[in-house]
């Protein structure tokens, strides 16, 4: 029996003020440590960096007022369109074959008859857990002119070496292999995760309309797969828009922060970083901070839309 | 109760091991002969911060054999690394006791002189006299009454090529030969086109903005900048620069250049081999070279460079403003930095004194590198340092060189013109000078 201010549980005992209190409170505090880090680390240095880009900021020496004239530089700024070309296109060259790959390499480990399952399993997260710096230098000899693996095999078979670091599409392929090869056993693994969710029905009544596996493959897997595709090409995307450790060592010692000799690999990450600790430019580079979380905002926004438009069309 | 007496049996295997180990070596130890790699209690740390390999290990050994009660944590980092992080320390304040500065990032640092201790407060009047006059003016802030580093080293600048390649090319190896083959730039293309022809192909010069342009640039009274005037650029007018911009140009289309930029994986594997035969040789390459291409021993020589004296590179140790013993990193540098000690320095790496009383000396006069095939190095890069000019470096050089460079690289990679890339190297130059 309900009474104004006295709430009655299942059991039909009156809840007392503090149990409901709890009852209120508790999710809240359960949840508290993860957005007190978030809001300290992440909403407040945010907050900072938008603050910073308001001025002209120079990290040891004076800092003044400048409103948003870093944005208008930045809009005139050659460089600026130059990185987020790069960017993109690096994004691209590295997500679009990765996801390919990744549901192919799933589809193999997730295949009955596999032998060792667990170990190529296994095999497939260690790309993942070397250190960025380590393959960045080996891929850089591996692409290098000069003594590269790559034009020795190029020469093994005649073709004339290329120079991969001086173009902007050989740059922007050897980056995006660097990237492919990190990440594609990644989210193979994750996309296995979500196939040996698939109720098998769907794949006997398939089988038994004459679907090859192919077949079950194209109109089956992929589509049951659609929300975990959407949610790599998000995660890809918003990692993607930051890459800085590749491209920096591509560079090399000379070359680094200006992304090669033209500009051919400069990406938002060094030309941010660039601004900052070579011109001693930390206001410039907040508002290009600023500019980059823009940016992955609106990527992340169109991805919930489109999640939830799935969800419900489900 | 299996299980809990295999339990028990367990905790008392652990306890047993670990009081065994707690109750110490049995042993007596003998002292160790190096010191020991964390400070003991008592000393004092120093935290001394430097970029590559300066060539100070034995120095900071043996400071600390003869100051037991300083403990010297000397961290070396990757050049760009180095400069990054110290402009983090000292924007948070969580600096080292001594900090390196190398020349192409000093007008940066110099221009917030306040973030360093004026070691003319520490006594640095008394020791100013004993280095070169351009050296120590390096490291004094725009207004004169401040000086944040000491120097350590002066580049001076030669040239280093291999006799092994030159004689396969049909060149003299002999250095005064040598020297006599190039008494201007151009002479020095030319050469370059006969090695070119002798060699069979091969490159004569690492790159040319490496060997040519950085020489040339700096041959001048000025470079990108008007001497003492921190606000004004003139890159785009000194003569000086476009002659070495030509001269690069030149060296490019003549074909000597095997374009491979510097102080990259290539270029150091490079030096072992056959893919360049000369390349511009401030003192401190020797060292890296040495230590690059142990196996080309006896195969280099030292020639003069076409031209006026240069210089390339050079040091400064700093004490940051929040240093923590400011008073004994002052001792360290104070000591570190005498003319003997880096006489010391030179012996053992090839880092040229930036203390001219010991130019005239036999200490430096006789000395000789069998690496350089004997080479009077001693010689040569006394008379380098005291025939230099020195260049005023403005607060944005770093990124006026990087444009230049730049430049030079695209049109050694034949992705512009001459022209196009000038107007290039213009337009960044002007964006990093701007604001």
């Amino acid at each position: 029996m309900a009474v104004s201010g006295n709430a009655t549980t299942d059991t039909g005992l009156r809840e007392g003020w503090y149990s409901r209190f709890d009852r209120r409170l508790s999710p809240y505090l359960f949840i508290l440590p993860f957005f007190i880090i978030f809001g300290v680390f992440g909403l407040a240095t945010i907050l900072y960096t938008g603050w910073v880009s308001l001025f002209a900021w120079n990290p040891i020496g004076k800092q003044q007022f400048i409103g948003l004239d870093n944005y208008f530089h930045l809009w005139v700024d050659p460089r600026f369109w130059t990185a987020t070309y790069n960017t993109i296109a690096i994004w691209f060259l590295s997500t679009v074959p990765q996801l390919f790959l990744a549901l192919g390499l799933a589809a193999v480990l997730n295949n009955a008859l596999l032998r060792f399952k667990t170990g190529f399993r296994m095999m497939a997260i260690v790309p993942n857990v070397t250190s960025v710096v380590a393959v960045g230098i080996i891929f850089t000899s591996i692409f290098g002119r000069d003594y590269g693996l790559i034009n020795w095999l190029l020469g093994g078979v005649g073709v004339p070496r290329i120079d991969w670091e001086s173009g902007q599409l050989t740059s922007h392929l050897a980056i995006g292999t660097m990237v492919i090869w990190r990440w594609t056993g990644y989210w193979a693994l994750i996309f296995l995760a979500a196939m040996q969710a698939i109720p098998k029905e769907l794949f006997e009544v398939a089988a038994i309309d004459g679907a090859t596996r192919l077949r079950q493959f194209r109109s089956v897997t992929i589509p049951q797969l659609r929300a975990t595709i959407i949610f790599m090409v998000t995660i890809s995307t918003i990692g993607g828009l930051q890459i800085f450790a590749e491209p920096l060592i591509w560079g090399g010692q000379l070359n680094a922060y200006s992304g090669g000799n033209s500009g051919q690999y400069l990406t938002l990450s060094i030309f941010l970083y660039a601004q900052g600790f070579q011109s001693f430019k930390f206001g410039y580079a907040s508002s290009i901070a600023w500019v980059l979380f823009l940016i992955i905002l609106v990527i992340a926004l169109v991805n919930l839309l489109v999640t939830r438009r799935i969800a419900s069309s489900d | 109760m299996r299980r809990h007496r295999v339990a028990a049996m367990g905790l008392a295997g652990t306890l047993l091991a670990a009081s065994v180990a707690i109750g110490g070596p049995t042993v007596a130890q003998s002292p160790s002969p190096t010191p020991a790699p964390t400070p003991q209690p008592g000393q004092t740390e120093l935290n001394f911060t430097v970029f590559g390999d300066m060539g100070l290990d034995e120095l900071v050994a043996q400071y600390q054999k003869d100051h037991p009660d300083i403990f010297i944590n000397f961290i070396q980092a990757g050049y760009q690394e180095h400069h990054d992080q110290l402009l983090t320390q000292l924007a948070t304040g969580d600096v080292p006791d001594i900090a390196a500065i190398e020349v192409g990032f000093m007008s940066k640092f110099k221009a917030q002189p306040e973030n360093f201790k004026n070691l003319y407060d520490y006594g640095a009047k008394d020791i100013e006299g004993n280095y070169l006059p351009w050296r120590w003016e390096q490291a004094v802030s725009a207004d004169g009454s401040s000086v944040i580093g000491i120097p350590t080293d002066v580049g001076g600048m030669a040239l280093c090529y291999r006799t092994d390649l030159f004689k396969a090319a049909g060149l003299p190896t002999d250095p005064a030969a040598v020297s006599a083959l190039w008494p201007t730039w151009d002479d020095f293309i030319k050469t370059g086109q006969a090695y070119v022809t002798g060699s069979g192909g091969k490159k004569f010069i690492d790159s040319a903005q490496g060997t040519i342009f950085n020489l040339v640039a700096r041959q001048g009274n000025e470079e990108y900048y008007k001497t003492n005037d921190p606000l004004t650029t003139v890159y785009d007018t000194n003569p000086q620069v476009k002659l070495a911009w030509d001269l690069a140009v030149k060296a490019s289309q003549a074909g000597i250049s095997a374009n491979i930029p510097q102080f990259a994986a290539p270029w150091n594997a490079a030096m072992s081999g056959d893919a360049f035969a000369a390349l511009g040789c401030p003192a401190w390459m020797m060292g890296y070279i040495q230590s690059q291409a142990p196996s080309t021993a006896g195969n280099w020589n030292i020639a003069a460079i076409p031209g006026a004296a240069g210089n390339w590179g050079g040091t400064h140790l700093t004490i940051p403003a929040a240093a923590a013993h400011p008073k004994e990193a002052w001792d360290f540098i104070n000591w570190a930095l005498s003319p003997e000690n880096q006489l010391e320095v030179f012996k053992l790496h090839g880092n040229f004194p930036s203390t001219p009383a010991l130019y005239s000396t036999p200490d430096i006069q006789d000395f000789t590198n069998p690496f350089f095939s004997n080479a009077p190095v001693g010689k040569i890069y006394a008379a380098s340092a005291e025939a230099v000019k020195p260049i005023f470096e403005g607060v944005n050089q770093r990124e006026i060189d990087v444009a230049f460079g730049n430049g030079l690289g695209r049109i050694e990679d034949g992705k512009q013109t001459p022209d196009e890339s000038w107007a290039q190297v213009m337009t960044e130059a002007q964006l990093a000078t701007q604001q």
